[in-house]
Protein backbone atom coordinates (compact mmCIF):
# COMPACT_ATOMS: atom_id res chain seq x y z
CA UNK A 1 0.00 0.00 0.00
CA UNK A 2 1.71 3.19 -1.11
CA UNK A 3 1.58 6.55 0.62
CA UNK A 4 -0.50 8.18 -2.11
CA UNK A 5 -3.29 5.76 -1.58
CA UNK A 6 -3.06 6.27 2.13
CA UNK A 7 -3.21 10.05 1.73
CA UNK A 8 -6.15 9.62 -0.62
CA UNK A 9 -8.04 7.53 1.87
CA UNK A 10 -7.37 9.94 4.70
CA UNK A 11 -8.46 12.85 2.53
CA UNK A 12 -11.67 11.14 1.53
CA UNK A 13 -12.48 10.27 5.10
CA UNK A 14 -11.82 13.85 6.08
CA UNK A 15 -14.14 15.08 3.34
CA UNK A 16 -16.78 12.67 4.48
CA UNK A 17 -16.58 14.20 7.91
CA UNK A 18 -17.10 17.63 6.46
CA UNK A 19 -20.22 19.56 7.55
CA UNK A 20 -22.27 16.58 8.49
CA UNK A 21 -25.12 17.50 10.68
CA UNK A 22 -27.71 15.00 11.57
CA UNK A 23 -30.44 14.70 14.10
CA UNK A 24 -30.98 11.08 14.98
CA UNK A 25 -34.33 10.11 16.39
CA UNK A 26 -34.72 7.26 18.81
CA UNK A 27 -38.25 6.75 17.54
CA UNK A 28 -40.35 8.70 15.09
CA UNK A 29 -43.53 6.88 15.96
CA UNK A 30 -44.86 6.37 19.45
CA UNK A 31 -47.86 4.28 20.51
CA UNK A 32 -49.68 5.37 23.60
CA UNK A 33 -52.39 3.77 25.69
CA UNK A 34 -53.75 6.48 27.94
CA UNK A 35 -55.35 5.23 31.12
CA UNK A 36 -59.04 5.65 31.81
CA UNK A 37 -59.80 9.18 32.82
CA UNK A 38 -56.56 10.63 31.44
CA UNK A 39 -57.11 14.00 29.87
CA UNK A 40 -53.86 13.97 27.93
CA UNK A 41 -51.51 11.57 26.26
CA UNK A 42 -47.88 12.59 26.18
CA UNK A 43 -45.25 11.24 23.80
CA UNK A 44 -41.54 11.86 24.10
CA UNK A 45 -39.51 11.87 20.93
CA UNK A 46 -35.85 11.69 21.84
CA UNK A 47 -33.19 12.98 19.50
CA UNK A 48 -29.44 13.32 19.41
CA UNK A 49 -27.23 15.41 17.19
CA UNK A 50 -24.83 12.85 15.78
CA UNK A 51 -23.28 15.29 13.39
CA UNK A 52 -20.54 17.81 13.93
CA UNK A 53 -22.43 21.05 13.39
CA UNK A 54 -25.18 22.47 15.55
CA UNK A 55 -28.78 22.04 14.48
CA UNK A 56 -31.43 24.65 14.87
CA UNK A 57 -35.14 23.86 15.01
CA UNK A 58 -36.95 26.05 12.52
CA UNK A 59 -40.44 24.90 13.31
CA UNK A 60 -42.22 22.28 15.33
CA UNK A 61 -45.75 22.09 14.16
CA UNK A 62 -48.58 19.75 15.10
CA UNK A 63 -51.17 18.53 12.60
CA UNK A 64 -54.08 19.87 14.59
CA UNK A 65 -55.02 22.14 17.44
CA UNK A 66 -55.55 19.31 19.89
CA UNK A 67 -51.85 18.50 19.99
CA UNK A 68 -49.10 20.81 21.22
CA UNK A 69 -45.44 20.07 20.75
CA UNK A 70 -42.41 21.56 22.39
CA UNK A 71 -38.74 21.04 22.05
CA UNK A 72 -36.40 21.08 24.99
CA UNK A 73 -33.82 23.22 23.26
CA UNK A 74 -33.99 25.43 20.18
CA UNK A 75 -30.42 24.70 19.27
CA UNK A 76 -28.79 21.29 19.52
CA UNK A 77 -25.03 21.19 19.73
CA UNK A 78 -23.11 18.27 18.27
CA UNK A 79 -23.41 15.36 20.62
CA UNK A 80 -26.23 16.96 22.54
CA UNK A 81 -29.41 15.05 23.27
CA UNK A 82 -32.90 16.27 23.87
CA UNK A 83 -36.51 15.51 23.25
CA UNK A 84 -39.64 16.87 21.72
CA UNK A 85 -42.67 16.45 23.89
CA UNK A 86 -45.97 16.11 22.12
CA UNK A 87 -49.05 16.57 24.27
CA UNK A 88 -52.28 15.33 22.85
CA UNK A 89 -55.41 16.68 24.50
CA UNK A 90 -57.86 13.85 24.29
CA UNK A 91 -61.04 15.81 24.76
CA UNK A 92 -64.04 13.78 23.69
CA UNK A 93 -62.13 11.61 21.27
CA UNK A 94 -62.31 7.85 21.24
CA UNK A 95 -60.82 4.97 19.36
CA UNK A 96 -57.49 5.03 17.58
CA UNK A 97 -56.25 8.57 17.18
CA UNK A 98 -53.24 9.41 15.03
CA UNK A 99 -51.65 12.82 15.33
CA UNK A 100 -48.48 14.06 13.72
CA UNK A 101 -45.88 16.68 14.51
CA UNK A 102 -43.80 18.05 11.66
CA UNK A 103 -40.32 19.14 12.63
CA UNK A 104 -38.18 21.32 10.39
CA UNK A 105 -34.54 21.95 11.05
CA UNK A 106 -31.80 23.86 9.31
CA UNK A 107 -30.10 20.66 8.26
CA UNK A 108 -28.67 21.36 4.79
CA UNK A 109 -29.54 17.87 3.66
CA UNK A 110 -33.13 18.08 2.41
CA UNK A 111 -33.66 14.42 3.19
CA UNK A 112 -33.12 15.13 6.87
CA UNK A 113 -34.46 18.61 7.30
CA UNK A 114 -38.08 17.59 7.76
CA UNK A 115 -39.17 14.82 10.07
CA UNK A 116 -42.73 13.73 10.77
CA UNK A 117 -43.27 12.41 14.26
CA UNK A 118 -46.33 10.25 14.77
CA UNK A 119 -48.28 9.81 17.94
CA UNK A 120 -50.82 7.02 18.01
CA UNK A 121 -53.16 6.79 20.97
CA UNK A 122 -55.79 4.15 21.57
CA UNK A 123 -58.53 5.60 23.69
CA UNK A 124 -61.15 3.42 25.24
CA UNK A 125 -63.81 5.48 26.91
CA UNK A 126 -65.32 4.64 30.24
CA UNK A 127 -68.62 3.96 28.52
CA UNK A 128 -69.36 3.36 24.87
CA UNK A 129 -72.91 4.39 24.22
CA UNK A 130 -74.91 3.64 21.17
CA UNK A 131 -76.96 5.34 19.92
CA UNK A 132 -76.58 8.75 21.50
CA UNK A 133 -79.96 9.83 20.24
CA UNK A 134 -83.29 8.06 20.45
CA UNK A 135 -86.35 9.65 18.96
CA UNK A 136 -89.97 9.02 18.23
CA UNK A 137 -91.94 10.55 15.46
CA UNK A 138 -94.93 12.57 16.45
CA UNK A 139 -97.80 10.13 16.88
CA UNK A 140 -95.54 7.06 16.75
CA UNK A 141 -96.41 4.33 19.21
CA UNK A 142 -94.54 5.16 22.44
CA UNK A 143 -92.69 1.86 22.62
CA UNK A 144 -89.42 1.75 24.56
CA UNK A 145 -86.18 2.10 22.60
CA UNK A 146 -82.92 0.57 23.72
CA UNK A 147 -79.58 2.25 24.20
CA UNK A 148 -76.63 -0.06 24.67
CA UNK A 149 -73.85 1.03 26.99
CA UNK A 150 -70.62 -0.96 26.97
CA UNK A 151 -68.43 -0.33 29.96
CA UNK A 152 -64.66 -0.42 29.84
CA UNK A 153 -63.73 -3.69 31.49
CA UNK A 154 -60.99 -2.09 33.56
CA UNK A 155 -63.50 0.23 35.14
CA UNK A 156 -65.44 -2.33 37.15
CA UNK A 157 -68.75 -0.58 36.66
CA UNK A 158 -71.49 -2.32 38.51
CA UNK A 159 -74.41 -0.15 37.72
CA UNK A 160 -75.57 2.90 35.83
CA UNK A 161 -77.84 5.62 37.08
CA UNK A 162 -79.90 7.27 34.40
CA UNK A 163 -81.82 10.47 35.07
CA UNK A 164 -83.96 12.33 32.60
CA UNK A 165 -83.98 16.11 32.52
CA UNK A 166 -87.75 16.15 32.06
CA UNK A 167 -90.38 13.76 33.43
CA UNK A 168 -91.75 12.99 29.96
CA UNK A 169 -89.26 10.17 29.53
CA UNK A 170 -88.59 7.19 31.76
CA UNK A 171 -85.39 5.19 31.69
CA UNK A 172 -84.76 1.71 33.00
CA UNK A 173 -81.39 0.00 33.18
CA UNK A 174 -80.92 -3.74 32.75
CA UNK A 175 -77.92 -5.96 32.36
CA UNK A 176 -76.96 -6.50 28.76
CA UNK A 177 -76.25 -9.70 26.87
CA UNK A 178 -72.50 -9.50 27.42
CA UNK A 179 -70.46 -8.82 30.56
CA UNK A 180 -69.92 -5.10 31.17
CA UNK A 181 -72.87 -4.34 28.95
CA UNK A 182 -75.99 -2.46 29.98
CA UNK A 183 -79.26 -1.93 28.19
CA UNK A 184 -81.01 1.34 28.87
CA UNK A 185 -84.64 1.23 27.97
CA UNK A 186 -86.11 4.68 27.25
CA UNK A 187 -89.79 5.35 26.88
CA UNK A 188 -91.77 8.54 26.29
CA UNK A 189 -95.01 9.09 28.13
CA UNK A 190 -96.75 10.15 24.98
CA UNK A 191 -95.71 11.13 21.51
CA UNK A 192 -98.25 13.80 20.73
CA UNK A 193 -96.17 16.79 21.63
CA UNK A 194 -92.55 17.61 20.88
CA UNK A 195 -90.20 17.10 23.81
CA UNK A 196 -86.46 17.21 24.19
CA UNK A 197 -84.70 15.54 27.10
CA UNK A 198 -81.12 14.98 28.11
CA UNK A 199 -80.62 11.66 29.83
CA UNK A 200 -77.67 11.83 32.16
CA UNK A 201 -75.91 8.51 32.66
CA UNK A 202 -73.77 8.19 35.74
CA UNK A 203 -71.65 5.07 36.09
CA UNK A 204 -70.68 3.95 39.57
CA UNK A 205 -67.02 3.16 39.38
CA UNK A 206 -63.96 3.75 41.49
CA UNK A 207 -62.24 5.08 38.37
CA UNK A 208 -65.05 7.50 37.74
CA UNK A 209 -64.32 10.98 38.92
CA UNK A 210 -67.72 12.50 38.45
CA UNK A 211 -67.82 11.73 34.77
CA UNK A 212 -71.30 11.60 33.35
CA UNK A 213 -72.49 10.85 29.89
CA UNK A 214 -75.46 12.25 28.10
CA UNK A 215 -77.78 10.97 25.45
CA UNK A 216 -80.65 12.82 23.90
CA UNK A 217 -84.23 11.61 23.80
CA UNK A 218 -86.79 13.37 21.71
CA UNK A 219 -90.31 13.31 20.53
CA UNK A 220 -90.14 15.05 17.19
CA UNK A 221 -92.44 17.90 16.31
CA UNK A 222 -95.23 17.08 13.87
CA UNK A 223 -94.05 17.02 10.26
CA UNK A 224 -93.95 20.58 8.96
CA UNK A 225 -96.97 21.53 6.86
CA UNK A 226 -96.49 25.14 5.78
CA UNK A 227 -94.14 27.89 6.83
CA UNK A 228 -90.87 26.06 7.22
CA UNK A 229 -92.47 23.34 5.14
CA UNK A 230 -90.83 21.34 2.48
CA UNK A 231 -92.75 23.08 -0.24
CA UNK A 232 -92.99 21.29 -3.58
CA UNK A 233 -90.26 23.51 -5.01
CA UNK A 234 -87.89 22.68 -2.15
CA UNK A 235 -88.71 19.02 -2.62
CA UNK A 236 -87.80 19.28 -6.28
CA UNK A 237 -84.54 20.99 -5.39
CA UNK A 238 -83.84 18.32 -2.83
CA UNK A 239 -84.37 15.49 -5.28
CA UNK A 240 -82.38 17.11 -8.07
CA UNK A 241 -79.66 17.92 -5.62
CA UNK A 242 -79.47 14.28 -4.57
CA UNK A 243 -79.15 13.33 -8.21
CA UNK A 244 -76.39 15.87 -8.63
CA UNK A 245 -74.69 14.41 -5.62
CA UNK A 246 -74.48 11.03 -7.30
CA UNK A 247 -72.91 12.14 -10.56
CA UNK A 248 -70.35 14.82 -9.71
CA UNK A 249 -69.05 12.94 -6.70
CA UNK A 250 -67.77 9.98 -8.75
CA UNK A 251 -66.02 12.19 -11.28
CA UNK A 252 -64.41 14.01 -8.45
CA UNK A 253 -63.42 10.76 -6.82
CA UNK A 254 -62.04 8.95 -9.84
CA UNK A 255 -58.66 9.98 -11.16
CA UNK A 256 -58.52 11.65 -14.52
CA UNK A 257 -58.86 8.78 -16.96
CA UNK B 1 -61.16 -10.36 -35.02
CA UNK B 2 -59.13 -11.53 -32.04
CA UNK B 3 -57.42 -8.19 -32.11
CA UNK B 4 -60.66 -6.29 -31.92
CA UNK B 5 -62.25 -8.34 -29.19
CA UNK B 6 -58.98 -8.62 -27.28
CA UNK B 7 -58.52 -4.91 -27.65
CA UNK B 8 -61.99 -4.20 -26.32
CA UNK B 9 -61.29 -6.20 -23.19
CA UNK B 10 -57.88 -4.70 -22.69
CA UNK B 11 -59.44 -1.26 -22.96
CA UNK B 12 -62.27 -2.18 -20.61
CA UNK B 13 -59.79 -3.71 -18.18
CA UNK B 14 -57.50 -0.70 -18.14
CA UNK B 15 -60.33 1.78 -17.69
CA UNK B 16 -61.49 -0.07 -14.61
CA UNK B 17 -58.09 -0.95 -13.24
CA UNK B 18 -57.17 2.71 -12.91
CA UNK B 19 -60.28 3.53 -10.91
CA UNK B 20 -61.01 0.55 -8.70
CA UNK B 21 -63.05 2.52 -6.24
CA UNK B 22 -65.36 3.81 -8.95
CA UNK B 23 -65.76 0.28 -10.22
CA UNK B 24 -66.49 -0.97 -6.69
CA UNK B 25 -69.30 1.56 -6.45
CA UNK B 26 -70.65 0.45 -9.82
CA UNK B 27 -70.63 -3.19 -8.75
CA UNK B 28 -72.37 -2.22 -5.54
CA UNK B 29 -75.09 -0.48 -7.53
CA UNK B 30 -76.24 -3.84 -8.83
CA UNK B 31 -77.04 -4.73 -5.23
CA UNK B 32 -76.29 -8.37 -5.85
CA UNK B 33 -73.17 -8.75 -3.77
CA UNK B 34 -72.17 -7.48 -0.35
CA UNK B 35 -69.76 -4.58 -0.46
CA UNK B 36 -66.87 -6.57 1.00
CA UNK B 37 -66.99 -9.00 -1.93
CA UNK B 38 -67.75 -6.38 -4.52
CA UNK B 39 -64.79 -4.24 -3.59
CA UNK B 40 -62.39 -7.17 -3.86
CA UNK B 41 -63.85 -8.09 -7.24
CA UNK B 42 -63.42 -4.48 -8.30
CA UNK B 43 -59.69 -4.86 -7.81
CA UNK B 44 -59.49 -8.26 -9.43
CA UNK B 45 -61.82 -8.33 -12.44
CA UNK B 46 -60.24 -5.55 -14.49
CA UNK B 47 -56.92 -7.35 -14.40
CA UNK B 48 -58.58 -10.59 -15.40
CA UNK B 49 -60.12 -8.85 -18.39
CA UNK B 50 -56.82 -7.29 -19.28
CA UNK B 51 -54.89 -10.53 -19.00
CA UNK B 52 -57.46 -12.41 -21.07
CA UNK B 53 -57.58 -9.64 -23.65
CA UNK B 54 -53.82 -9.94 -24.01
CA UNK B 55 -54.17 -13.71 -24.17
CA UNK B 56 -56.48 -13.30 -27.17
CA UNK B 57 -54.19 -10.96 -29.02
CA UNK B 58 -50.97 -12.84 -28.34
CA UNK B 59 -52.69 -16.18 -28.84
CA UNK B 60 -51.26 -17.31 -25.57
CA UNK B 61 -53.61 -19.46 -23.50
CA UNK B 62 -56.06 -18.42 -26.16
CA UNK B 63 -58.88 -20.79 -25.45
CA UNK B 64 -58.64 -20.33 -21.70
CA UNK B 65 -58.90 -16.60 -22.17
CA UNK B 66 -61.87 -17.04 -24.50
CA UNK B 67 -63.59 -19.23 -21.95
CA UNK B 68 -63.20 -16.72 -19.16
CA UNK B 69 -64.24 -13.74 -21.23
CA UNK B 70 -67.30 -15.53 -22.49
CA UNK B 71 -68.28 -16.46 -18.95
CA UNK B 72 -67.71 -12.88 -17.75
CA UNK B 73 -69.72 -11.37 -20.56
CA UNK B 74 -72.54 -13.80 -20.01
CA UNK B 75 -72.68 -13.13 -16.28
CA UNK B 76 -72.53 -9.44 -16.90
CA UNK B 77 -75.40 -9.48 -19.37
CA UNK B 78 -77.46 -11.52 -16.94
CA UNK B 79 -76.70 -9.14 -14.08
CA UNK B 80 -77.62 -6.11 -16.19
CA UNK B 81 -80.95 -7.60 -17.14
CA UNK B 82 -81.74 -8.57 -13.58
CA UNK B 83 -80.84 -5.11 -12.37
CA UNK B 84 -82.99 -3.50 -15.02
CA UNK B 85 -85.91 -5.73 -14.15
CA UNK B 86 -85.52 -4.76 -10.48
CA UNK B 87 -85.72 -1.16 -11.56
CA UNK B 88 -82.21 -0.23 -10.50
CA UNK B 89 -80.59 2.69 -12.23
CA UNK B 90 -77.34 1.27 -13.46
CA UNK B 91 -74.69 3.30 -15.16
CA UNK B 92 -72.90 0.48 -16.84
CA UNK B 93 -69.53 -0.13 -15.28
CA UNK B 94 -68.20 -2.08 -18.21
CA UNK B 95 -66.53 0.76 -20.02
CA UNK B 96 -66.18 2.93 -16.99
CA UNK B 97 -67.77 6.26 -17.32
CA UNK B 98 -66.93 6.90 -20.90
CA UNK B 99 -70.04 5.04 -21.89
CA UNK B 100 -72.27 6.53 -19.27
CA UNK B 101 -74.40 8.38 -21.74
CA UNK B 102 -75.40 5.36 -23.76
CA UNK B 103 -78.82 3.88 -23.35
CA UNK B 104 -79.44 0.55 -21.74
CA UNK B 105 -80.37 -1.12 -24.99
CA UNK B 106 -77.28 0.14 -26.73
CA UNK B 107 -75.16 -1.36 -23.97
CA UNK B 108 -77.02 -4.62 -24.07
CA UNK B 109 -76.71 -4.81 -27.85
CA UNK B 110 -72.97 -4.24 -27.67
CA UNK B 111 -72.57 -6.87 -24.99
CA UNK B 112 -74.57 -9.40 -26.94
CA UNK B 113 -72.46 -8.69 -30.00
CA UNK B 114 -69.34 -9.28 -27.94
CA UNK B 115 -70.77 -12.49 -26.55
CA UNK B 116 -71.64 -13.81 -29.97
CA UNK B 117 -68.22 -12.90 -31.30
CA UNK B 118 -66.56 -14.70 -28.42
CA UNK B 119 -68.65 -17.79 -29.03
CA UNK B 120 -67.85 -17.61 -32.72
CA UNK B 121 -64.14 -17.39 -31.96
CA UNK B 122 -64.46 -20.34 -29.64
CA UNK B 123 -66.20 -22.43 -32.24
CA UNK B 124 -63.66 -21.58 -34.91
CA UNK B 125 -60.76 -22.34 -32.61
CA UNK B 126 -62.24 -25.72 -31.80
CA UNK B 127 -62.61 -26.36 -35.48
CA UNK B 128 -58.97 -25.40 -35.98
CA UNK B 129 -57.93 -27.68 -33.16
CA UNK B 130 -59.70 -30.56 -34.76
CA UNK B 131 -57.90 -29.94 -37.98
CA UNK B 132 -54.57 -30.22 -36.25
CA UNK C 1 -49.07 -27.26 -26.30
CA UNK C 2 -51.99 -29.45 -25.48
CA UNK C 3 -53.13 -27.73 -22.35
CA UNK C 4 -56.88 -27.90 -21.99
CA UNK C 5 -58.91 -24.73 -22.13
CA UNK C 6 -59.94 -25.11 -18.51
CA UNK C 7 -56.37 -25.38 -17.33
CA UNK C 8 -55.44 -22.34 -19.38
CA UNK C 9 -58.35 -20.48 -17.87
CA UNK C 10 -57.25 -21.39 -14.38
CA UNK C 11 -53.74 -20.22 -15.09
CA UNK C 12 -55.02 -16.92 -16.43
CA UNK C 13 -57.20 -16.52 -13.38
CA UNK C 14 -54.19 -17.10 -11.17
CA UNK C 15 -52.04 -14.77 -13.24
CA UNK C 16 -54.51 -11.93 -12.90
CA UNK C 17 -54.22 -12.17 -9.12
CA UNK C 18 -50.71 -10.80 -9.16
CA UNK C 19 -51.40 -7.26 -10.40
CA UNK C 20 -54.74 -7.27 -8.62
CA UNK C 21 -53.15 -7.91 -5.26
CA UNK C 22 -50.43 -5.40 -6.02
CA UNK C 23 -53.05 -2.78 -6.73
CA UNK C 24 -55.04 -3.69 -3.66
CA UNK C 25 -51.95 -3.21 -1.53
CA UNK C 26 -51.32 0.15 -3.14
CA UNK C 27 -54.87 1.27 -2.43
CA UNK C 28 -55.20 -0.48 0.89
CA UNK C 29 -55.58 2.64 2.97
CA UNK C 30 -57.70 4.47 0.48
CA UNK C 31 -60.49 2.01 0.17
CA UNK C 32 -63.08 0.96 2.70
CA UNK C 33 -62.89 -2.83 2.66
CA UNK C 34 -65.82 -3.68 4.83
CA UNK C 35 -68.59 -1.22 4.16
CA UNK C 36 -69.45 1.18 1.37
CA UNK C 37 -67.19 4.14 1.06
CA UNK C 38 -68.41 7.47 2.28
CA UNK C 39 -67.12 9.47 -0.64
CA UNK C 40 -70.70 10.41 -1.39
CA UNK C 41 -70.78 12.35 1.86
CA UNK C 42 -69.14 15.38 0.24
CA UNK C 43 -71.28 18.27 -0.80
CA UNK C 44 -70.19 21.47 -2.48
CA UNK C 45 -71.06 24.94 -1.28
CA UNK C 46 -73.74 25.62 -3.88
CA UNK C 47 -75.61 22.44 -3.14
CA UNK C 48 -75.39 23.00 0.59
CA UNK C 49 -76.67 26.54 0.27
CA UNK C 50 -79.53 25.44 -1.95
CA UNK C 51 -80.87 23.45 0.98
CA UNK C 52 -81.63 26.75 2.66
CA UNK C 53 -83.34 26.44 5.99
CA UNK C 54 -83.25 22.67 5.82
CA UNK C 55 -79.52 22.67 6.35
CA UNK C 56 -77.96 22.65 9.80
CA UNK C 57 -74.39 23.92 9.61
CA UNK C 58 -71.94 22.32 12.01
CA UNK C 59 -68.52 23.80 12.69
CA UNK C 60 -66.02 21.08 13.57
CA UNK C 61 -63.13 23.44 14.29
CA UNK C 62 -61.59 24.17 17.70
CA UNK C 63 -63.42 26.67 19.93
CA UNK C 64 -61.06 29.58 19.33
CA UNK C 65 -61.44 29.30 15.56
CA UNK C 66 -65.21 29.14 15.88
CA UNK C 67 -65.16 32.30 17.97
CA UNK C 68 -63.11 34.17 15.42
CA UNK C 69 -65.72 33.58 12.78
CA UNK C 70 -68.14 30.96 11.59
CA UNK C 71 -71.00 30.42 9.20
CA UNK C 72 -73.96 32.38 10.60
CA UNK C 73 -76.16 30.07 12.58
CA UNK C 74 -73.59 27.28 12.65
CA UNK C 75 -73.50 25.03 15.70
CA UNK C 76 -70.05 24.27 17.11
CA UNK C 77 -69.31 20.59 17.52
CA UNK C 78 -65.69 19.60 17.91
CA UNK C 79 -64.03 16.54 19.34
CA UNK C 80 -62.40 18.44 22.18
CA UNK C 81 -65.78 19.05 23.78
CA UNK C 82 -67.84 16.44 22.00
CA UNK C 83 -70.01 15.39 24.95
CA UNK C 84 -70.77 18.97 25.96
CA UNK C 85 -71.60 20.24 22.51
CA UNK C 86 -73.48 17.30 21.04
CA UNK C 87 -76.79 17.83 22.91
CA UNK C 88 -77.25 21.26 21.32
CA UNK C 89 -77.09 19.76 17.86
CA UNK C 90 -79.33 16.85 18.76
CA UNK C 91 -81.93 19.23 20.17
CA UNK C 92 -82.12 21.13 16.88
CA UNK C 93 -82.02 18.22 14.51
CA UNK C 94 -85.09 16.78 12.86
CA UNK C 95 -85.62 14.24 10.13
CA UNK C 96 -85.96 16.59 7.21
CA UNK C 97 -82.80 18.51 8.06
CA UNK C 98 -79.50 17.95 6.35
CA UNK C 99 -76.37 18.40 8.40
CA UNK C 100 -73.43 20.11 6.73
CA UNK C 101 -70.18 19.72 8.65
CA UNK C 102 -67.23 21.93 7.83
CA UNK C 103 -63.78 22.60 9.13
CA UNK C 104 -60.76 24.44 7.92
CA UNK C 105 -58.35 22.73 5.58
CA UNK C 106 -55.67 23.47 8.17
CA UNK C 107 -57.44 21.45 10.83
CA UNK C 108 -56.97 17.76 10.78
CA UNK C 109 -59.67 15.49 9.36
CA UNK C 110 -62.08 17.06 11.84
CA UNK C 111 -65.18 17.47 9.67
CA UNK C 112 -65.06 13.90 8.38
CA UNK C 113 -64.56 12.54 11.90
CA UNK C 114 -67.43 14.58 13.26
CA UNK C 115 -69.63 13.48 10.34
CA UNK C 116 -68.67 9.87 10.94
CA UNK C 117 -69.45 10.05 14.64
CA UNK C 118 -72.81 11.67 13.98
CA UNK C 119 -73.66 8.82 11.66
CA UNK C 120 -72.24 5.99 13.75
CA UNK C 121 -73.03 7.15 17.27
CA UNK C 122 -76.15 9.25 16.91
CA UNK C 123 -77.53 7.29 13.98
CA UNK C 124 -78.20 10.42 11.93
CA UNK C 125 -78.58 9.77 8.25
CA UNK C 126 -78.31 12.93 6.18
CA UNK C 127 -74.87 14.07 7.25
CA UNK C 128 -72.56 15.75 4.75
CA UNK C 129 -69.11 17.28 4.69
CA UNK C 130 -68.56 20.61 2.99
CA UNK C 131 -66.08 20.36 0.16
CA UNK C 132 -63.42 23.01 0.56
CA UNK C 133 -64.50 23.77 4.11
CA UNK C 134 -64.47 27.13 5.83
CA UNK C 135 -62.10 28.61 3.25
CA UNK C 136 -64.56 28.00 0.44
CA UNK C 137 -67.33 29.69 2.37
CA UNK C 138 -65.11 32.67 3.14
CA UNK C 139 -64.17 33.00 -0.51
CA UNK C 140 -67.79 33.05 -1.53
CA UNK C 141 -68.39 36.01 0.73
CA UNK C 142 -65.87 38.18 -1.11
Amino acid sequence: MNTNLLIGIVALTALAQEARSELKWEQTSVDLKPALGDKQAVAHFKYENVGNTPIHFESVHASCGCTTAQTQNEQVAPGQKGEITATFNIGGRTGTQVKTVTVRTDDPNPAHSTTVLTLKAVITPLLEIQPTLVYWQNGEEPKPKIITAKANKDAAIKKLDVVSSVPDFTAKVDAGSAPNEFKISVQPRDTTKAVYATLTIKPDSPANTGNTFAVAARVMPPAPTSGTAITPSTKATVSTVRHDLVTPAPTAASPRQ
Amino acid sequence: MDLIVGGIFIYAGVIKAVAPLRFAIDIDNYKMLPWAIGVRLAFYLPWLELVCGIALILRFFYRGGLLILTALTFIFIAASIIAKVRGLDITCGCFGHTSKNWSFTAHLALDFAILITLIALWVSSRAQQREL
Amino acid sequence: MKVSAIRQALLLIALAFVPAIGEAIYFRDRVSWRSPDRSSEMVNLDQAQSWGANAIWVDARPDNEFEQGHVPGAIPLNEDRWNELLPTLLAQWSLEKKIVVYCSSQSCNASREVARRLRDEAGLKEVFVLQGGWETWLKSKR
